[in-house]
Parts: C-alpha cells; sequence; structure tokens
C-alpha cells in the first residue's frame, strides 16, 4: 500500500472498504501494532505505536475463542488478565453474557455454539475489559446474511452505550455503511485511499428500516459507484 | 439385546472358548505328541485351572514374598516413573517447544539419547542406583520422558498464533499467556502420550524387574524366578496380573484424559 493517511477521530465509528488484497487487514495490524510499517508512521494519542497498546480491543476474522475454555471463562479472560477478580469479575462476566444474549450458554465450550455466537462471544470478551479503541477485522465476514444482521444491531447498540472509537475493516459496503461514521474507500493494490465519505444518517439506526431509506441508497450509490471502479 | 450387551456377550463367549480349549488340550497327552505341537503340555503353558490353583496359593499368607507384594510393588514403580517422566517431559517439551533457539541446541542429544535402546541401559542404571524401587522409577521416567517431551514439543510449537495475539490484545502478560494458551493447547497433545506412556513405563519397570532380583521384588521377579524353577503356571499368574495392571492404568488416563479435554467436541459423546 502507498501513501496511507487518515486520522480516527475519539468515539468515532470508521469503515475500512477496498478489494481483496488492497491491505486494508494490514492497515489494522499496523494500528495494533501486530506490524511494523515499512515507512511512515501510526500514532495514537500523539505518541508512535510500538506493539500492542493497551486499551485497544481487537476482535479477529477468525474465530478466536478458546476452545478448552467455557462461554463465561471466555468472557472473563480478559478481565482475568487484568487482575479483575472474585465478585467483581463474575459481575463483568454476567453482565457481559446478558448483553450478548447468551445467557443459558455460560457453562457451554464453544464447540458446542454457532459461528455466530462464538463471535458474540469474541466480541464481548473484548468490549468487556472496557476498550477505549477497538479494532476489527472483517469479524462478521464468515457468517451468514441473517446472522450478520443481528450482530450489527448487537454492536450498534452496544457502541451506542460506551462509544469506544472503531476502526472496521469489512469488504462488505452495506455493512460499513450501516455501521460507521465515516467511509473510508481503498483502491485496489497497491492500495491507496481513493475516497473518504462521511456516512450522514442519523443514529441510533435500525439495521432493518435503515436500509430502506432514501438516505441509504444514495450513500449506497456513492460509494458503489468508487468501490466498483476497483473491481473490475 | 442392547449393541453393549451383545458385545459383552461375544467377549465372554471368546474367554470362554480361549480358556475351555487350552483347558482341554493341555489335558490330552496325546496332542503334545503331534510334530510340532510339543508346548501344548501343561509344563510349558500350564493350565487355566493350574493357574488359578497358584494364583490363590500366591496370594495367600503361606508365601513370604505375595503375589500382592509383588503387584504393589510393580504399580509403585511403573506410578513413580509414569508421574516423573509425563512432568518432567512435559515441562520440557514446553520450554524446548516455546524457544527456537534452545530447540536447535539440543536437538542432536535429544535424537542421540532417543535412540538409543532403553534396555541397554539396565545394567548402567542398576549399578548407580541399586536393585531397589529407584532403579525402575528412573528406568521407566528414560523412556517416558521422551515420549511425552516429543508430544508436548509438537503441541507447543504449533500453537495458533491468532490466540496469542487476542490474548496479548486482552491484556496477558507472557507469563499468562503461557498459562492460558500454550498450556492448554499443549495438553492436548500431551495427552495424545499418556497411553503409550503408561505401557512403556510398564515395561521399563518390568526389565528393571528381570534384573533386579527379589529387593526388586515385583512380578518381573515372579516371571524371572519362574524361569529358574521352570515353573509356567507361575509365569502366567505374572502374566495376567501384569495385563490386568495394564488395563486399570490405562482406563484411570482415560478418565482423567476425557474429564480434561472435555472441550473437545471428540470427547463430548457419552456425556
Amino acid at each position: 500500500m502507498r501513501d496511507v493517511s487518515f486520522e480516527v477521530h475519539d468515539a468515532e465509528f470508521v469503515a475500512i472498504v477496498g478489494p481483496s488484497g488492497c491491505g486494508k487487514s494490514t492497515i489494522l495490524n499496523m494500528l495494533g501494532g501486530l506490524v511494523t510499517p515499512s515507512a511512515g508512521t501510526i500514532e495514537l494519542d500523539g505518541r508512535p505505536v510500538t506493539g500492542v497498546p493497551p486499551k485497544v480491543g481487537y476482535v479477529f476474522q477468525k474465530d478466536t475463542v478458546f476452545p478448552w475454555r467455557t462461554v463465561a471463562r471466555n468472557i472473563a479472560l480478559g478481565l482475568e488478565y487484568h487482575g479483575v477478580a472474585g465478585a467483581e469479575q463474575a459481575r463483568r462476566v454476567r453482565e457481559g453474557i446478558r448483553l450478548a444474549g447468551l445467557e443459558g450458554f455460560e457453562d457451554a465450550f464453544p464447540a458446542t455454539l454457532s459461528g455466530g455466537m462464538r463471535q458474540r462471544v469474541a466480541l464481548m470478551r473484548t468490549l468487556v475489559v472496557d476498550p477505549e479503541i477497538l479494532l476489527m477485522d472483517e469479524p462478521f465476514g464468515a457468517l451468514d446474511t441473517h446472522t450478520k444482521l443481528g450482530l450489527h444491531a448487537e454492536l450498534l447498540s452496544l457502541w451506542e452505550a460506551r462509544h469506544p472509537t472503531v476502526v472496521f475493516v469489512t469488504h462488505d459496503l452495506s455493512e460499513a455503511i450501516t455501521l460507521a461514521d465515516r467511509v473510508v474507500v481503498m483502491t485496489r493494490r497497491p492500495g491507496r485511499i481513493k475516497l473518504v465519505c462521511d456516512v450522514k444518517l442519523s443514529r441510533p439506526r435500525d439495521v432493518i428500516t435503515l436500509r430502506e431509506a432514501d438516505e441509504y441508497a444514495r450513500e449506497y450509490g456513492q460509494l458503489w459507484h468508487a468501490l466498483g471502479q476497483e473491481l473490475r | 439385546m442392547t449393541e453393549r450387551a451383545r458385545v459383552l456377550a461375544w467377549r465372554l463367549a471368546i474367554l470362554a472358548v480361549l480358556l475351555g480349549s487350552w483347558e482341554w488340550l493341555t489335558g490330552v497327552p496325546a496332542i503334545s505328541k503331534l510334530p510340532g505341537l510339543y508346548w501344548l503340555d501343561p509344563f510349558f503353558v500350564s493350565r487355566p485351572s493350574t493357574i488359578v490353583q497358584r494364583f490363590v496359593y500366591l496370594a495367600s499368607g503361606r508365601v513370604r514374598l505375595s503375589i500382592w507384594a509383588m503387584a504393589l510393588s510393580t504399580v509403585q514403580s511403573t506410578f513413580w516413573g509414569f508421574l516423573v517422566g509425563v512432568s518432567t517431559g512435559f515441562v520440557a517439551g514446553l520450554i524446548l517447544g516455546r524457544n527456537g533457539r534452545l530447540a536447535r541446541i539440543f536437538e542432536p542429544y535429544i535424537i542421540a539419547f532417543n535412540s538409543l535402546p532403553r534396555i541397554a541401559l539396565v545394567p548402567l542404571i542398576t549399578m548407580i542406583f541399586g536393585f531397589g524401587l529407584l532403579a525402575k522409577v528412573v528406568l521407566a521416567w528414560t523412556i517416558v520422558f521422551f515420549i511425552v517431551f516429543f508430544n508436548t514439543f509438537q503441541g507447543a510449537r504449533t500453537v495458533d498464533p491468532d490466540l496469542i495475539h487476542a490474548a496479548r490484545f486482552l491484556g496477558a502478560s507472557e507469563r499468562q499467556i503461557m498459562r492460558t494458551v500454550v498450556v492448554p493447547w499443549a495438553l492436548a497433545w500431551t495427552f495424545a502420550s499418556l497411553t503409550p506412556s503408561i505401557s512403556f513405563a510398564l515395561i521399563g519397570v518390568v526389565v528393571g524387574e528381570f534384573l533386579g532380583g527379589e529387593s526388586s521384588g515385583g512380578l518381573g521377579y515372579l516371571i524371572i524366578q519362574s524361569l529358574g524353577t521352570l515353573n509356567a503356571a507361575d509365569m502366567m499368574v505374572a502374566l495376567v496380573a501384569l495385563g490386568v495392571i495394564g488395563i486399570v492404568m490405562a482406563l484411570g488416563i482415560k478418565q482423567v484424559e476425557t474429564r480434561l479435554l472435555r472441550w473437545r467436541p471428540e470427547y463430548r459423546k457419552g456425556t
């Protein structure tokens, strides 16, 4: 990728879309400190990022729920790492399970859950430690459309509640428009920023009715035009 | 009749036929006169009825070293050899599995030592550790260690890096990553090596007892003593006892394994 420069503001929800191989996941890995850029800098609150920064949560496309831990123990992971134990841990895990709609599955092992439920566990496991910045790498890419819509709704309501800064990588334009305040469209390899577009849809959004709105169609049309040129 | 009952019925039927023909064939002197069948004689293979008699005798208080004491000695040595072998093998596998340089440094030594036939070590181990429990434990350890080591090493090396990243983003320290990601991941591999390990531990112990004489006092001693007195019945008693010990230990490990690996789909059947 080349000449990629953008800023993400506090409590903003930014989506990055682009054709496969344009480097959108690499951008996320750089933001998360997993990859060091060969040129240029990544700054967080004015300081360069070296290594995994604290207060950053990362949701992977791949299933990274720990298979040997139950749902509740997976959600407790981050709290455990931060030394939050006992009643406080139990309370926050319970709350997370409620928010993720996983009541009744506390003691289930991931192997017995559907892909959508596992991704809900992964999302809640990240959110339960209250990250200020949330990096999401096509987290719903492997899910079917209905499950995806459900998770969009959940993500939006969780975001409304806590307002973390989110950078969300996806190849699904409708997903980007549904969720984000701002959409960054990347070009084909070598990836460059083609277009940055503010999504002027009011919040809170309803993932179903949103798609019937004229504004949605307008945003979609404009962005699709830009993205479409890169897919040819 | 359920499938379970049917399988059990077949097993019992096979056992009955085997024991029955053993008892009957060794009771007909003419059969052992047939060419090539000289060994179908109570002198060589004993008879089930004699074996039971000898067992009752060896289990009674009339002998100096009862079969119970011998079995206990064998079980004890096997258990300790297994325990020490598994724990040291696991720790070594974890350390070398997560440290590429150490693994490269030690590789030739490990391969060399592992390709050494362990039986060749028996006299040396006996010289160093004497004839008692300790020598048998050490012998079992040298075998079990490598089996567990290689499996754990392989497991620790193949930990999914994304799980480690995920843990790091959740705020895990290196220690916490070891405890919550690497160890559980490697354990699944370690467990695959435990059932063969217990059999090999038993082999090590029995070989140690062959050489150890009376002071090592296990079932291996009974076997070698029976060879000296050409007593096939006592030998058979020892063999049956070893078989039972092997089965019980393997079942015990299976229990622990099923409990600890219950998160894996293949262990969930019947729970």
